[in-house]
């Protein structure tokens, strides 16, 4: 656990001031065709200030934690604020009250031996040349991650958080019949350390199998369609969706640099199906969101953000300084990656809430469109034009799955084509593995249920 | 302790641990950010940066540690666990610590030392000032500028050593245009550069960007679906083809031979104009490396000359792995030799394409197949550049397009990392609604 060394300064704080320890931990282990690529511990921690004065930050951080060091940071954070200040003289007064207090999340981080990661990869590796000899190629990446923070502010919530997360992806490769190749990854873990997340190697080889038979079919597959389709969109994509599409889009900064979102508070963005929400720490059945947060980097104390109530948008994400633009009550979503990161506004846990729909009834309800079931990636416009990478799916004919399609991009406008909701599942898929990018990278979670809607799909 | 003090300490605790072969890479560095959000300056922001990195071979067994902690108790427990993590490492006869480097030199400086913090804050505020006035549509949603320092030290136990001092100072921005409810997509620019003596405004794409934002604000969908020439800007086309250096020709998919390109070497992979070189050394590259992580000078490099392959772009381990010679940088600066037509004249013979400055779209698999969103993109009709697109999708092969270049432009464009033109190539599926 991080000693604490910081909360002697708070009585030296004059202006709003923000000093953070923090630890980020990492351990990597990649195989690629059966050889160790990857061997890797990373730690990399430190202390950081951050000064607000007249409507500007100063920020400082140094690898450094040591009381010297505290003190220089926190020195060079009030220079920084006053020299800024001192050359654009916006003149704004300090944030609304707070109030003090302080809250904790200790999640477990056991730091296992190196050992184990390769081990147990190397155990899963060998399943699959063993029973897989036709691949292409096969690789393995096993990460795990932990966050430790330790806050104290001028006016707000102290905080203590560990945050652990560990994943493994198996990433198969196989020939196509016309000499080329296609591939597909499955994902295990969530939230934890690695032995909260695996215990046993062969509790993942069924997952694997599965997968193997659907790149088989990848292999066989055609391409996609291009143009507007109806689809349904597995619970593996409404999270990448929500995030994606229109997360960003109510991020206070962005939507002070103009985004979509900014002309449409209050307005119908969405079928009335659509309700979404960032939530901080726990989700609607009670059981811990996914990536909780209890306290962010800026001290506020995290309660969820409602994005999207029944299709009408509700609200933004906000830091301290964009509520007070907006006059709303911050919720909590300023954080930073590395001890010398400046608190973002970042998404925490997105997701769609559940419809009632079966989703055997979704897929029955196209005559002709898709079913996308994977996702590897996504990226969002200001403007709500938003495209997430997919790499497996399926045709749908007359109400029934076809052929498998090969990779694709879909895309869309996210408040048009969420106009075109007309179905949702009645159960959720949450994760945790992604990692938002916006200056500095985040670990965020995501969730939703099936949707059918109709959006543009890429193909030849 | 100094940067070579500490590579000294921790190389020999690593061979008093058992380590057969070790390196050490130490860095220690200053940062000096200015932030704008919204076209307001919003933040000051100092770092001061430091890691120390070990690779350690036991028994042909390799850990890595990093951390960024530089005190003795830190460096003590990071070779602890480094030799631990190789303990229980897999032997790999490829693995090696690099051998003394003939002739090369080992002490290299590079960039600006010192910085000009005032004069930074002038540029930006210049910068802002500009675009306010000349651009009165567009939103400067974000601008980070910063200086950097990093001193730095490489050092293994076969003698090699390599020390590096650099600075220099970096743009990039994220803007985009607005009228009433109607914007334009974002997009970004950036620059690295070794002074302060040219605004912003002129370096490399930033001011058509910035021109061209305005145009995107009547941004509409391409109508249907057709087959036409996609025209690559220098803002996307290093993006492009670090993913086709990446897909095509680094360590994994040599490895694993699943590289469209694994039989190639030595044949024609692209069209006969096409040269694409890494030129770390160049003087136009601001900062590039002077020596790789694994221990070697670094060289510029052509990887592929007239469309034949020459190289691919593997690390030491790649190459012993594969039996594939090195390549001579592990750097992404990238230079394509100019082609012998202007811009306008390729635009001229083009019946119907797009210009493409950002590509938003899923990472392509090994097989080179990709699809996405044309973003800040136009239409280009009848030879000339006409509307500008929204929802339009673009679809193709990578290792395809490579080898139906219709035209590499005469003008480049140099943005501190990298040297490049506009491409045109044909066969690319473009849709619409």
């Amino acid at each position: 656990m991080i000693q604490d060394r910081i909360s002697q300064f708070k009585r030296d704080f004059s202006s709003h001031t923000e000093l953070r320890a923090q630890v980020n931990t990492t351990r990597r282990i990649g195989f690629l065709g059966g050889n160790l690529v990857t061997n890797l511990r990373s730690e990399q921690g430190g202390v950081s200030a951050r000064v607000y004065e007249g409507g500007v930050y100063g920020f400082s951080s140094s690898a450094d934690y040591t009381e010297d060091s505290i003190r220089a940071v926190l020195k060079a954070a009030q220079e920084n604020a006053r020299f800024l200040d001192s050359r654009v003289r916006k003149g704004k007064g300090p944030f609304p009250v707070i109030g003090a207090g302080n809250r904790n999340l200790d999640l477990e981080f056991r730091d296992a031996e190196q050992k184990r990661y390769i081990d147990f990869a190397k155990e899963v590796d060998a399943y699959i040349a063993g029973k897989y000899p036709n691949l292409a190629s096969r690789s393995i990446i096993l990460r795990s991650e932990c966050t430790e923070k330790l806050l104290v502010v001028s006016d707000g919530f102290d905080s203590h958080s560990r945050l652990p997360r560990t994943h493994m992806y198996v990433i198969l490769t196989a020939n196509t019949p016309e000499g080329s190749t296609v591939e597909l990854v499955c994902m295990f873990g969530d939230s934890g350390d690695f032995e909260s997340n695996f215990t046993a190697p062969e509790q993942l080889f069924p997952e694997i199998d599965r997968t193997y038979e659907e790149l088989m079919k990848k292999a066989e597959g055609i391409y996609a369609d291009a143009g507007l389709k109806d689809c349904v969109l597995h619970p593996n994509l409404a999270g990448i969706l929500a995030h994606e599409a229109v997360g960003h889009t109510v991020e206070a900064d962005l939507v002070l640099g103009g985004s979509v979102a900014s002309h449409c508070l209050n307005r119908q963005v969405a079928s009335e199906l659509v309700t979404m929400i960032d939530f901080a720490h726990t989700l609607p059945d009670g059981s811990p969101a996914p990536l909780p947060v209890l306290v962010d980097d800026e001290g506020t104390p995290a309660e969820d953000a409602v994005l999207i109530e029944n299709g009408i948008l509700k609200g933004y994400m906000n830091n301290r300084e964009s509520a007070q633009h907006f006059g709303v009550k911050p919720q909590g979503n300023a954080r930073g990656y590395l001890f010398s990161d400046e608190p973002l506004i970042r998404m925490r846990n997105t997701g769609i809430l559940p419809g009632k729909d079966k989703l055997e009834d979704m897929i029955a309800a196209i005559d002709d469109g898709y079913y996308l079931t994977e996702t590897n990636n996504g990226q969002a416009d200001t403007t709500g034009e938003f495209m997430f990478g997919v790499c497996m799916g399926y045709e749908i004919k007359h109400g029934k799955l076809g052929r498998a399609i090969r990779d694709t991009t879909i895309s869309g406008v996210a408040f048009d084509m969420l106009k075109t909701v007309d179905m949702l599942s009645d159960t959720c898929v949450w994760s945790c593995n992604g990692t938002c990018g916006k200056k500095q990278p985040m670990a965020v979670g995501m969730g939703g249920p099936a949707v059918k809607c109709r959006v543009t799909i890429g193909g030849r | 302790m100094e940067n070579r003090e500490i590579a000294q300490y921790a190389l020999e605790a690593l061979k008093k641990a058992g380590a057969d072969e070790a390196q050490c890479i130490v860095s220690r560095g200053k940062t000096d950010e200015l932030n704008v959000d919204g076209g307001e300056f919003s933040l000051m922001r100092s770092l001061l940066n430091s890691s120390i990195s070990l690779k350690v071979l036991k028994d042909h067994r390799k850990g890595v540690v990093s951390i960024n902690k530089l005190d003795r108790e830190s460096i003590d427990k990071a070779v602890a666990d480094c030799i631990a993590a190789a303990e229980s490492s897999m032997p790999d006869e490829a693995e090696v610590i690099a051998e003394i480097s003939e002739n090369a030199d080992t002490n290299f400086i590079s960039g600006a030392l010192e910085p000009d913090k005032d004069r930074l804050f002038d540029r930006i505020q210049e910068f802002l000032t500009v675009v306010k006035k000349e651009y009165p549509k567009v939103i400067m949603e974000q601008l980070i500028s910063e200086y950097s320092h990093t001193d730095m030290l490489y050092m293994n136990t076969n003698g090699v050593e390599f020390s590096y001092k650099a600075g220099g100072y970096g743009f990039s921005t994220m803007f985009s245009a607005h009228e009433g409810e109607k914007a334009s997509s974002f997009i970004g620019y950036g620059a690295n550069l070794n002074t302060l003596d040219e605004p912003f405004l002129e370096i490399g794409q930033q001011k058509i960007l910035l021109e061209e934002s305005g145009k995107q604000l009547s941004a509409r969908p391409v109508d249907g679906k057709f087959v036409g020439t996609l025209v690559i800007t220098p803002a996307c086309l290093g993006e492009i083809l670090s993913t086709i250096v990446g897909n095509f020709m680094s360590d994994s998919v040599i490895i694993d031979k699943t590289s469209p390109w694994i039989e190639k070497l030595g044949e024609r992979v692209a069209d006969e104009r096409f040269t694409l070189s890494t030129i770390p050394l160049d003087d136009r590259i601001v900062c590039g490396e002077r020596f790789t992580g694994e221990g070697y000078p670094s060289q510029n490099e052509t990887l592929i000359e007239n469309g034949i392959l020459k190289s691919f772009k593997l690390s030491a381990y790649g190459s012993r792995k594969t039996g594939y010679a090195r390549a001579l940088n592990s750097s992404w600066n990238m230079e394509v030799q100019p082609g012998d037509t202007s811009l306008e004249e390729i635009l001229s013979g083009i019946d119907k394409g797009l210009i493409l400055n950002r590509f938003s779209g899923g990472q392509p698999g090994t097989n080179g197949d990709f699809s996405g969103v044309a973003k800040n993109s136009f239409l280009i009709e009848n030879g000339k550049m006409t509307d500008a697109v929204s929802e339009t999708m673009i679809s193709g092969n990578l290792a395809d397009i490579l080898l139906h270049i219709r035209g590499i432009s005469k003008e480049r464009l140099c943005d501190g990392a990298s040297v490049l033109p506009w491409i045109a190539f044909d066969g690319v599926t473009i849709s619409g609604k």
